[in-house]
């Protein structure tokens, strides 16, 4: 009999990953009613963006010479989960102002034109970065292993486990804490009447939109040294973000939340009970939930619902 | 001169009819020209490449692509074959049997390819093969490995250039239960070619005296390998036996060498191909197979990475791997068929192509290799290597560590699997 302890364990850190995935998705439907397919392309920006600075040979080399390189690693890292967010934030302004013309009009022309970014931004990938695939080295302070439970352990896993939880409290305190938290959720609600207060909503769609996109980015940087980075890696996040939300309920912070450590419990424990189960698990799931709850486990009216 | 049997015939006239009636307009692949011919010249030969440029295998089947160009080229720069210029036409398939099926079926109905080229995965192979058997079309399976591409799902217009699961198992599971241990854990990726290859491995490993222990399927497209890395910890297997392909191997070897776990237990990977570790040697783990290396230090060798070299300087890979030396010699052989039989009439071709022998030195491999008439499969040398911890320059990733016979890999079940057609139920053509 297999010691359930780390499978359990082994779960939620997935979960936490899948929902540090999500987080950027999840507040763009839940704030704006958008759905952003470009989301994934974004994440693997953010990646490629953290593999210029943090290094090895790159093709864009001839721009930064050996700037980034002089560095010592840990700070290269720090500098990629600074840098990379705020360059993929400018991106997802731009794809916000491109989004404008679908605002107020059926869904699908969002979905769409995201969708079109998305096979833009992966072939510019492919253009600037070539097919091959990169890994991005980290410090060795949070390299390596660790034994619990006389079994090996990735510290890295851990650390990335610890920065999304950091990073769900920290958007949670924005959208729920602050003023501007306050702004976007009521601009989400009844968008005439922030005008009528004097809000300008056009651009809280636009921070909305890079704070998001700045998270899709972040979630890539975070993940890119557990699945390596690949054109096409984007594919690999907006299939489970896109899950935990609708599982989790559109609209809703902590259904999102809930559903990425119930999906990541799922995918470990069938991972080691039943393997050839684990990435159909979560499918499954989705089914049973919406099956009896349509709206996910804890959603509302929503964009899907038009 | 077009010369087509009925059944040919009916078929095209059928697919394209139903194809102009469903207004397929779609466009893929590279553009189509109209092309005037010179009086006296003669038509080209045209070759369909259905080669993957996304998904799963798109890396790998660029590579594949490459290789498969260079042989043309060749031909080309010679006068073609048969006093005939070829022609190509290529399209992603994706690397999903859906997509390869209808550009298989465009490439013979629409495009006249009367020859079909490339393959990485296994139902990919499968799908382009269902397809071309309808016609006679031959078919080159360049790089998929399943050992059922010479067993099961063999044909006889279907011709299989990459070693196979079975044939790189032989080549390292009776070494390593007497050097490592006899308990076995598989991980196999969850399609034909995972289960064909982990079946082909459990079957050596227990004629060896050894024991299985677990077989963990793993479902294509896993990106977190970690439930499995615990398990295998808990198991305390001596040997772990991978049949993982594509990007799946590649955030496995990422996360195996993070834990440093790639020293107990022993990993035995049955293939890896070049693409997928190009600009990763650091991730290489245990002992793999592979079919050809660019340091081999054979004749011919060098100067066939300096064409390759010269041909693609601006590519994504400085230098050949397996999966391009498939590409070209797979291609290569299919034009000296044609040469030698004179003809494209598919069944001459087809005979010529199940007589195939060529020499060591004209393989570029330590042994002489040889197309085996009753499963289509070339047999020929297999290579297990590991990582080179002391390479020469950036692209010397392998160390290889020993090299096995074609008799001593070949695959024993494939021809009791195998059951190819008579040739008078080819369809056959001549284009």
């Amino acid at each position: 009999m297999i010691d359930l302890l780390p499978h359990i364990l082994n779960g939620i850190t997935l979960g936490l990953l899948f929902a540090l995935i999500a987080l950027g998705f999840m507040l763009i439907v839940g704030l704006m009613e958008q759905i952003n397919l470009a989301h994934g392309s974004l994440f693997a920006l953010g990646a490629y963006i953290a593999i210029v600075i943090v290094g090895g040979e790159t093709v864009l080399s001839p721009f930064f010479g050996d700037f980034f390189k002089l560095m010592p690693l840990a700070w290269r890292y720090v500098a990629a989960l600074l840098i990379a967010p705020l360059v993929v934030a400018i991106v997802g302004m731009g794809v916000e102002f491109l989004m404008r013309r679908t605002y107020a009009k059926d869904p699908l022309f969002g979905l769409l034109l995201t969708f079109g970014i998305a096979m833009v931004i992966e072939e510019g990938i492919r253009g600037v970065w070539g097919t091959r695939d990169y890994v991005l080295q980290v410090p060795s302070s949070i390299s390596g292993g660790f034994i619990f439970q006389d079994l090996i352990w990735s510290t890295y896993r851990f650390y990335a486990a610890g920065f999304a939880a950091v990073a769900i409290g920290l958007v949670w305190l924005v959208i729920e804490k602050t003023p501007y938290g306050a702004i976007i959720k009521a601009g989400a609600h009844d968008n005439e009447m922030v005008r009528a207060l004097g809000i300008n909503l056009s651009r809280l769609r636009l921070i909305v939109f890079a704070f998001g996109t700045s998270l899709a980015a972040l979630a890539g940087v975070i993940l890119a040294p557990i699945w390596g980075i690949r054109p096409h890696m984007g594919v690999d996040a907006v299939i489970p973000a896109f899950l935990v939300i609708v599982l989790g309920g559109i609209g809703s912070f902590w259904g999102a939340v809930i559903a990425s450590l119930l999906v990541g419990a799922l995918v470990g424990l069938t991972g080691a009970y039943a393997s050839e189960w684990s990435l159909l698990s979560m499918y499954l799931l989705l089914i049973a939930v919406t099956t009896v709850r349509a709206r996910g486990l804890f959603g509302k009216k929503s964009v899907l619902e038009v | 001169m077009t010369k087509l049997i009925t059944t040919r015939r009916k078929f095209l006239k059928g697919t394209a009819l139903s194809a102009a009636l469903a207004g397929t307009g779609t466009f893929f692949g590279p553009w189509q020209h109209v092309r005037v011919l010179a009086q006296g010249q003669k038509k080209p030969i045209k070759l369909g490449l259905t080669c993957d440029a996304s998904g799963q295998y798109g890396n790998s089947g660029q590579d594949d692509l490459r290789g498969i160009r260079l042989a043309i080229d060749e031909f080309n720069a010679k006068g073609g074959v048969i006093g005939r210029k070829i022609e190509w036409i290529t399209a992603d398939t994706e690397t999903t049997p859906a997509t390869a099926s209808r550009i298989a079926e465009r490439f013979i109905t629409r495009d006249e390819c009367g020859f079909l080229i490339g393959a990485l995965h296994s139902g990919v192979a499968n799908a382009i093969t269902q397809v071309a058997a309808k016609t006679g079309t031959i078919y080159m399976n360049t790089n998929s490995s399943a050992p059922s591409e010479a067993g099961e799902n063999c044909s006889r217009v279907k011709f299989v250039w990459d070693g196979n699961g079975t044939n790189f198992s032989k080549a390292t599971v009776k070494a390593a239960i007497q050097s490592v241990g006899k308990n076995w854990l598989l991980l196999t990726n969850d399609y034909v070619w995972g289960h064909t290859t982990a079946n082909a491995t459990k079957g050596l490993v227990e004629a060896s005296g050894g024991k299985i222990m677990d077989n963990l399927l793993v479902p294509q497209n896993t990106r977190d390998f970690t439930s499995y890395l615990l398990k295998i910890q808990q198991a305390k297997p001596d040997v772990v036996a991978t049949a993982i392909g594509g990007d799946d191997l590649k955030a496995l070897r990422t996360q195996v060498a993070q834990l440093k776990l790639d020293g107990k237990p022993a990993w035995i990977n049955n293939q890896q191909d070049w693409p997928d570790i190009w600009g990763a040697p650091e991730s290489l783990f245990g002992v793999f197979g592979t079919t050809w290396y660019h340091k081999l230090p054979l004749p011919g060798v060098a100067e066939f990475v300096k064409k390759w070299q010269a041909a693609y300087k601006d590519g994504p890979i400085p230098v050949p791997g397996n999966v391009s030396y498939n590409g070209y010699m797979a291609t290569r052989e299919l034009l000296r068929a044609i040469e030698r039989a004179g003809t494209t009439n598919n069944i001459a071709v087809i005979k010529q192509l199940e007589n195939i022998k060529v020499s060591a030195a004209d393989r570029m491999q330590h042994y002489d290799a040889y197309m085996d008439p009753t499963t289509h499969q070339m047999q020929q040398t297999i290579y297990l290597a590991r990582r080179n911890m002391k390479p020469a320059d950036t692209t010397d990733y392998y160390e290889m560590v020993a090299w096995a016979e074609p008799k001593d890999a070949t695959d024993d079940a494939a021809a009791g699997k195998c059951k190819l057609v008579p040739y008078e139920q080819v369809p056959t053509f001549e284009l």
